[in-house]
């Protein structure tokens, strides 16, 4: 067992690595071009210093690049975790309600319209709404404050168009991604043949499913959260760019179109990190949830 | 002594499955008393599965079922009424019928099921399932079930299954065909301590079988049925007989192994193609001292390795093959020195072997019918179109899937039909050597029956030389000239197979024969092939 | 199985109402191809000409799907954005298929352990999500290869798939019995080749269509995708964006004919037997 915890780990760790070298190539790949063995010392280098932090400068501000990025990075991770509560708290009914029964099965491609939808096309009509329906007004440049600051002062409409419409974006993304995972992970569960041969041992279907398969959903469901997390970093991106959040994700989009690769690379960095911290974790859980031979 | 009135007494029982087109079961009625013993025997489809479903869980949503059922002297009740029978039951299944969690270990499964039938803590229900697990004889320790299924094996499996059904003290113990998948020597052990445990709990045994050994092992009444209805029914000893109906004739003699006559030796059997020379298999982490093999297998001969799960059958098996390195020795095949060559000429030799397992996954399930039978004759054989045509829907006809569309998927098929194409691949690639692993695992009377009767056909057609791999004296007697026994990863005894049968040596060689009760040389056994005038002794149950 | 559902294809049971949804989600592209083919002749009027009709009309017989801000018919404009949005999406599914699942099945037999070294690093990869890596590849060449870059973006993930599908094929028992009777290394590729392509070809193409499309889409949508004049659909409703609110028909049927492509493209991967898409 613990050899299989030790691959893991060394996984993990490699993977590191293998972002860390990614984002070396990415910077001095942005850079022009002078040949192939200074290429390659440049990636070591970029390399070497990339293992202490250092990303380079900002081509605009001139400050450390993982520094600007890591300023930045809370934002959207408030607005990830937001939206990924959000899309838990529609998801995760909404999947076990369509696996349950034929009829609903059944009922689920259909469901796919809503899947189907993407991000930018969810912010577009969340904000229509808010402005047709709830009468309310877009502003042209939010203001930079806390949400708490802005329900002290009754400014309902700055909360809604700075928080609240981002974070449905993305929990409305998150959700969908859940429910599908959900349903296949429900399906898998409740397909397995021994559901029926501990029936007919004598124990009931709700002993069954709460001490065998629920367990196995949640583990499945679990090693899903790579992809999970991986939707929400895509629909962060979308909705710091619409709502105008000074966010990680709409920096990585500044500094694109000015071509800051620094920060571009960092900001890769941590969204990277970000994504491998969370599967490591999933697969852990996982693992301690329902235990499995690695393949 | 049993009980005058049944224990439990089932009349007219019909059912529909929903959306079926025909009846699962029509019509049936049985009864069973206290420390009797009633045997469902028949084929897959037969009915035996729903009388066991409907004891169990009750008949499925939508299904259109029919009749009553009586406990005792209560009265009747119209059935499906209720899952409950008001009696207390246990259900033992076999060790291969995934009725467990993989992933959770057995002990804590075992014990929930236990504390939920008999409303009791899961600490109480675990000390209880040792204590059952601790009375059968030859069982594995408690701590050994600290294990998913999948990591232990069948026989401890079976054992803990049982002790579960032990722990709930049934009074109706309903037991989906536990020995079905054993090996025979396992399920005559595993036969005996079940009836040993009726006599001292007293439970009447309701048993669903496929095969009629359990019927020759456990005794008592039996039920034949066929396609839902009732053939025939009467103790065991009168209808293992001549004197019963041919169809259940026909499923006793599916269980007796051959029609008596063990295989000619070939005549001219030429140069020896598979030569094993100071062979001795490599075990991580066990004892390297390990037997050297010598041994040669001629064209044409024909080879057993007999033994159970995990005895090193299968890694002789595998190290003749060159598919596992071998600690020491030389491997001859077809005059080719395997230890020298390099995969891909280890590969052209390989062409040259057949397979025909009884593991349901030996075969590529996404492949059709067509396909499977082509493949070895397109890779290996630079065949025109129409000749392969030609030579596939011959051995197609000769195994019977002549009839199936040829596009179907194996995964559509059944065990009974991927065993018969594994033949028919077997057929078109001319193999000098066969390996045949187990063949009849998992199939029912009459489907063994066909394939054995296949094998046969293909043994004395094909002239490949045969190395046969099985726990089963009786099919190895059918089908092998010499055998090698194993136990323990060691060669217990070796021999022609006619000197095994009657003058066995090693006292592991005769535990094996004994657990085949038709084969002469069985100690203290008669032979007792159907034909046979002396009747199987039924056990005391106390019914007549 | 239920007989009302149910039917046999090549003796497998399969629930009829999941076929159903395939061959709609293939009829739809089919007919979606069909628009394309014929924009020409569907749209009133050429990509980006305008009518001279009152600018942000809203729809009604003469303009059915209204006028946007230029004064140019919605309609038009949505069938030639439909055109460009199929044939990229179409080209980048094609890189994918191509790079990701062939090699993916491929390198599964390289020796020395090759192909394990790529999967880990096409896993390096895929911890960025696809839209942002397509960003970085947009940013790297230039908004004319956004097609390409979509399609290398959404290689990473359809590579994982086929390798890892290839893997657990090669070490399969039936697998292992064929190399025991000698069937040769290549023969099991084919095989799986063939046997995956006729089973899963439809899935992982459908999948791979639709996430090129939503990428293409969002790409333009954020400005890094397809350049004016060539306008696609999300680059129609990124430049609808500032009037929508007044003008829905601006946005509404453009997203509505992104949001039918794409579900067209997931209801065709719903392959029968096989995964929910």
């Amino acid at each position: 067992m613990w050899r299989i915890w030790l691959l893991r780990a060394a996984e993990f760790l490699g993977s590191i690595a293998g972002v860390i070298l990614l984002v070396s190539l990415l910077t001095v790949a942005a850079q022009p071009p002078h040949g192939v063995w200074f290429f390659a010392k440049d990636v070591a280098d970029q390399f070497l210093r990339a293992l202490t932090g250092d990303l380079g400068r900002s081509a605009t501000t001139g400050a450390p690049a993982m520094a600007v990025a890591w300023k930045a990075f809370p934002v959207t991770v408030q607005l990830i975790a937001s939206g990924a509560v959000l899309a838990l708290l529609i998801g995760l009914p909404m999947g076990f309600l369509l696996s349950a029964g034929r009829t609903l099965r059944a009922a689920a491609p259909l469901l796919q319209i809503v899947t189907a939808i993407p991000v930018f096309l969810i912010a577009l009509a969340l904000v229509w709404i808010a402005v047709r329906s709830f009468h309310m007004i877009a502003p042209v440049h939010p203001e930079d404050t806390s949400l708490t600051a802005l329900l002290r002062h009754g400014d309902w409409n700055g909360a809604w168009f700075t928080y609240l419409l981002p974070i449905l974006t993305i929990g409305a993304a998150g959700s969908a991604r859940l429910q599908m995972a959900l349903r296949r992970a429900a399906g898998a569960a409740w397909a397995a043949p021994y559901r029926n041969g501990l029936r007919m041992m004598g124990l009931g279907l709700l002993d069954i499913n709460l001490r065998f398969a629920l367990p196995e959903i949640a583990a499945a469901l679990l090693r899903d959260v790579r992809e999970f997390v991986l939707t929400l970093i895509s629909a962060a991106v979308i909705a710091e760019w619409i709502f105008q959040r000074n966010g990680a994700a709409d920096l990585f989009l500044k500094a694109i179109s000015s071509h800051d690769w620094a920060v571009v690379s960092s900001i890769l960095f941590l969204f990277a990190i970000l994504t491998l911290v969370a599967g490591f974790l999933g697969d852990v859980l996982a693992s301690l949830i329902v235990s499995e031979d690695r393949p | 002594m049993s009980d005058v009135v049944p224990l439990l007494r089932i009349r007219d029982f019909a059912l529909q499955g929903a959306g079926a087109a025909k009846a699962e079961v029509e019509s049936l009625s049985l009864s069973i008393h206290s420390r009797d013993t009633l045997i469902l025997l028949g084929e897959a489809g037969s009915g035996a599965g729903a009388v066991m479903r409907l004891l169990t869980q009750g008949p499925s949503p939508g299904a259109k079922i029919n009749g009553t059922i009586q406990i005792r002297e209560r009265p009747e009740q119209p059935l499906g009424k209720s899952a409950k029978l008001g009696l207390r039951t246990a259900y033992l299944p076999g060790p291969h019928a995934n009725v467990l969690n993989p992933h959770e270990n057995i002990r804590s499964q075992l014990s929930l099921v236990i504390a939920r039938r008999l409303r009791q803590p899961r600490t109480s229900a675990a000390a209880e399932l040792d204590l059952a697990l601790q009375r059968l004889p030859g069982a594995p320790s408690p701590e050994s079930l600290n294990l998913p299924p999948a990591h232990v094996a069948p026989e401890a499996l079976a054992a803990g299954l049982l002790a579960a059904a032990m722990a709930q003290t049934p009074e109706l113990l309903l037991a989906d065909d536990p020995l079905g998948e054993l090996s025979p020597a396992q399920a005559q052990a595993f036969a005996s301590v079940l009836k040993a445990e009726q006599e001292r709990l007293g439970f009447a045994l309701l048993y669903s079988a496929m095969r009629a050994d359990a019927a020759r092992l456990l005794g008592g009444n039996l039920l034949v049925l066929r396609s839902g209805r009732l053939v025939v029914e009467g103790p065991v000893s009168r209808l293992a007989t001549v004197q019963s109906h041919s169809y259940t004739q026909t499923l006793f003699r599916a269980s007796v192994p051959g029609d008596g006559m063990a295989p000619a030796r070939a005549a001219a059997r030429g140069e020896p193609l598979l030569r094993a020379q100071g062979v001795q298999l490599r075990r991580p982490g066990k004892n390297k001292d390990r037997e050297k093999i010598t041994f040669e297998l001629r064209r044409g001969a024909s080879l057993g390795l007999i033994g159970e799960i995990g005895s090193g059958r299968r890694s002789l098996a595998r190290a003749l093959l060159g598919m596992e390195p071998v600690a020491a020795g030389r491997i001859v095949f077809d005059q080719v020195d395997i230890g020298v060559l390099s995969s891909a000429m280890m590969a052209r030799l390989r062409r040259r072997v057949s397979f025909i397992t009884g593991d349901d996954d030996a075969l590529d399930p996404r492949m059709t019918i067509f396909d499977t039978v082509s493949e070895p004759l397109r890779a290996h054989l630079a065949m025109p179109r129409d000749l392969m045509a030609h030579n596939r829907d011959a051995a197609l006809k000769r195994v019977g899937l002549a009839a199936l569309p040829g596009g179907r998927t194996v995964a559509s098929l059944t065990p009974f039909d991927r065993r018969r194409l594994q033949i028919a691949r077997a057929i078109v690639s001319q193999p000098l050597l066969a390996v045949i692993d187990e063949p009849l695992h998992g199939l029912d009377a009459f489907a063994q029956s066909v394939v054995r009767d296949l094998l046969r056909n293909f043994r004395s057609n094909e002239g490949a030389a045969i190395l046969f791999v099985t726990s089963d004296f009786g099919l190895a007697r059918a089908f092998c000239e010499d055998g090698f026994v194993f136990k323990d990863g060691r060669i217990v005894e070796r021999g022609a197979m006619s000197t095994l049968l009657h003058a066995p040596q090693d006292s592991h060689t005769r535990k094996l024969l004994d657990a085949v009760a038709a084969l002469p040389g069985a100690s203290g056994a008669v032979a007792k092939p159907i034909g046979a005038a002396t009747p199987v002794e039924p056990p005391a149950t106390g019914r007549a | 199985m239920n007989g009302l559902l149910a039917k046999t294809d090549n003796g497998r049971h399969i629930p009829a109402f999941r076929t159903v949804i395939g061959a709609v989600g293939i009829a739809g592209l089919g007919l979606t191809a069909v628009v394309v083919a014929l924009d020409n002749v569907i749209a009133h009027a050429p990509a980006g000409a305008a009518h001279g009709a009152p600018p942000l009309s809203p729809p009604d017989v003469g303009f059915v799907f209204g006028t946007d801000a230029l004064g140019r018919d919605v309609m038009s404009e949505t069938v030639h954005a439909l055109a460009v949005s199929f044939s990229s999406a179409v080209f980048a599914t094609a890189i994918a298929i191509f790079i990701g699942a062939f090699a993916g099945f491929a390198l599964v037999r390289m020796p020395l352990g090759a192909g394990r070294l790529v999967r880990f690093v096409s896993g390096i990869v895929r911890t960025v999500p696809a839209l942002v890596l397509a960003i970085v590849l947009v940013a790297l060449s230039s908004r004319d290869f956004s097609t390409i870059a979509v399609g290398l973006a959404v290689c990473p993930a359809i590579f994982n798939r086929s390798f890892d599908s290839a893997m657990s094929l090669a070490r399969s028992r039936h697998a292992m019995y064929a190399r025991a009777s000698g069937i040769p290394g290549f023969t099991l590729l084919r095989r799986d080749l063939v046997y995956e392509l006729r089973v899963n070809f439809m899935y992982v193409a459908g999948r791979a269509l639709a996430a090129s499309a939503t990428i293409l889409a969002t790409l333009s949508f954020l400005g890094f995708g397809t350049v004016p004049p060539h306008r696609d659909l999300g680059l129609v409703i990124a430049q609808a964006r500032d009037s929508y609110l007044n003008a829905w028909w601006c946005v509404l049927f453009p997203a509505l004919a992104l949001v039918v492509f794409i579900l067209c493209a997931r209801w065709a991967a719903t392959d029968a037997g096989g995964e929910a898409s």
